[in-house]
């Protein structure tokens, strides 16, 4: 790559995450995703679990704000080349001299970012309306910890952006994925309680060692050698991914480019 | 007679094609994300938490409940997106423009997704069994079909109106989703009625499920049809009256669509 070819990708990344945020900020289904629906998750939550204590408080925040944050991996970065295939504008994309995967980069970090959200809204309904004390133990570790699941769950979102292109059949799987991630990744409990036989499928989800590093740094004091572990696997798989995902990106340009399936529902 | 027949004709035909063009598939991949497996993980998730929560003594609450609220996938989602879909897709228009039967088009358009939805349900109740204990040796198998088939009905009521909504608004996904999250929590599925507080659970009381999730716990228990009797006709009224409210904003909305020539603007 040229030396000037990265600042070009770069703004390239940033346009396109602003262009996202105020684009999504105004659909009610990236409203519901990011507020309603964590804030409703909250409240069962603190419900079912808040008998063990005012300390489980802080854990659900970070949960509930965890599932916003795989829902909008899920729904919104799956899905942000098929609605450039449905909007008409996939063609135009893949035309531009900038690669379609850095265009796709700058959506998602704009989807999971913005998914932020959800924990602040958990955040504000656990203190405010339900008055629990909320305090994040280790700022430090959980700010850096916040950036590397940003970061792993972009990469991510552009294996499920491409796979769902690819194969039209795995993306009508796309509902059933939700819940199955927030089990596996140990969002609300632990994933002791499940069978065993379930903890690898646990491992390669960079959503379960963002759970884990997130609830280290915000219910506890860990050493940082503690959790350097959840932090590497999320480096180790997003750069797993992010390979995928360029191979996968390869396989769909130019298959579409072959069968002229660009614009194919 | 003709005229009723043709009814008939009508309200079975939409039926059908009604619930195939939502789907458009009948492909077994679809369904069994959507009505198997998406069931079964949002089952496993609330028992689970439920478990983690209570040290596992109230998994069958939790089963229970998620099992019934299955049904909100079919009577919400299932029956708004079959009134809906006639607007995206630019039917809208023709079907206001027939002299069919408005009544009879309308509730044709639930009528297989409560077939649907009470089988969801009972994958529920199997993955219940299978998966995770739940002990069915005292229930009267008939009595909690004919619970699951009441439920259904009134959700499905509820979808209806919800429905009628969706031809004036785009966001019928938000719609949609706020009302099953809002079940979710309201209707006693994972939060028992009497830990709401006092004004929440007034509306708990207005929803369709509270009713059914609380008789189908007491059926599983050992209660007979008779003990639920008459909580079960309480919901059978109030899927009524969603019916019926839904049916009075359908014409409404048909007469200022027509007067607006908004049909089709989405």
């Amino acid at each position: 790559m040229k030396p000037g070819m990265l600042k070009t990708y770069l703004r390239v990344i940033k346009l396109a995450f602003i262009f996202t945020i105020k684009q999504a900020m105004t659909d009610a289904f990236v409203i519901f995703g990011i507020f309603v629906q964590p804030l409703i998750i909250a409240i069962m939550a603190l419900f079912v679990l808040g008998e063990q204590g005012d300390e489980i408080a802080i854990f659900i925040v970070v949960g509930s704000g965890l599932t916003g944050l795989w829902d909008s991996v899920l729904f919104q970065s799956g899905s942000s080349i098929t609605q450039e295939r449905w909007t008409g504008t996939l063609e135009a994309l893949v035309g531009m001299p900038t690669p379609l995967g850095v265009i796709v980069f700058g959506k998602n970090l704009a989807f999971v970012t913005q998914a932020l959200g959800s924990m602040i809204a958990s955040y504000t309904l656990a203190s405010i309306i339900f008055g629990y004390p909320l305090s994040v133990e280790s700022p430090m570790l959980f700010i850096i910890s916040v950036i590397l699941t940003v970061l792993s769950l972009v990469c991510l979102g552009l294996v499920l952006a491409t796979l769902f292109v690819l194969n039209p059949d795995v993306q009508r799987w796309q509902n059933g994925l939700e819940f199955p991630v927030f089990i596996l990744a140990g969002f609300l409990f632990p994933i002791a309680i499940l069978p065993q036989w379930t903890t690898p499928l646990s491992y390669i989800l960079a959503p379960y060692w963002a759970a884990v590093a997130l609830h280290l740094s915000s219910s506890a004091k860990p050493g940082i050698l503690e959790i350097s572990t959840p932090w590497a696997m999320m480096a180790l798989l997003g750069v797993i991914y992010l390979f995928l995902a360029f191979w996968l990106f390869k396989k769909m340009l130019f298959k579409a480019r072959v069968e002229a399936t660009l614009s194919g529902q | 007679m003709s005229k009723v027949i043709a009814n008939i004709r009508l309200f079975f035909q939409g039926a059908l094609l009604s619930y195939i063009a939502l789907f458009h598939w009948l492909r077994p991949s679809q369904y069994i994300a959507t009505k198997v497996i998406g069931p079964l993980a949002q089952i496993l998730f609330f028992t689970l938490m439920g478990k983690f929560g209570t040290s596992g003594e109230s998994a069958d609450f939790y089963i229970i409940g998620n099992a019934i609220q299955i049904t909100a996938l079919s009577g919400i989602y299932g029956v708004t997106f079959s009134l809906s879909g006639d607007r995206w897709n630019g039917t809208l228009p023709y079907l206001f423009g027939t002299p069919a039967n408005r009544m009879t088009m309308f509730l044709g358009r639930a009528m297989i997704h409560i077939v649907d939805g009470i089988f969801g349900v009972l994958i529920g109740f199997a993955w219940g069994v299978t998966l995770l204990g739940l002990d069915l040796s005292n229930t009267d198998p008939l009595a909690l079909l004919l619970v699951i088939a009441v439920t259904t009905f009134s959700t499905s009521g509820l979808g209806l109106m919800l429905g009628s909504l969706s031809l004036v608004t785009r966001n019928v996904m938000f719609i949609n989703n706020t009302a099953y999250f809002v079940l979710l929590v309201l209707s006693g599925s994972n939060i028992a009625i009497n830990r709401l507080p006092s004004a929440l659970q007034t509306v708990s009381n207005a929803l369709p499920l509270t009713r059914g999730i609380t008789s189908a716990r007491a059926i599983i228990d050992g209660a007979t049809f008779q003990d639920v009797r008459p909580a079960m006709l309480e919901e059978i009224g109030i899927g009524m009256i969603y019916i019926v409210c839904g049916y009075v904003l359908f014409r409404w909305i048909e007469v200022l669509a027509k007067r607006r020539g908004t049909l089709e603007v989405i």
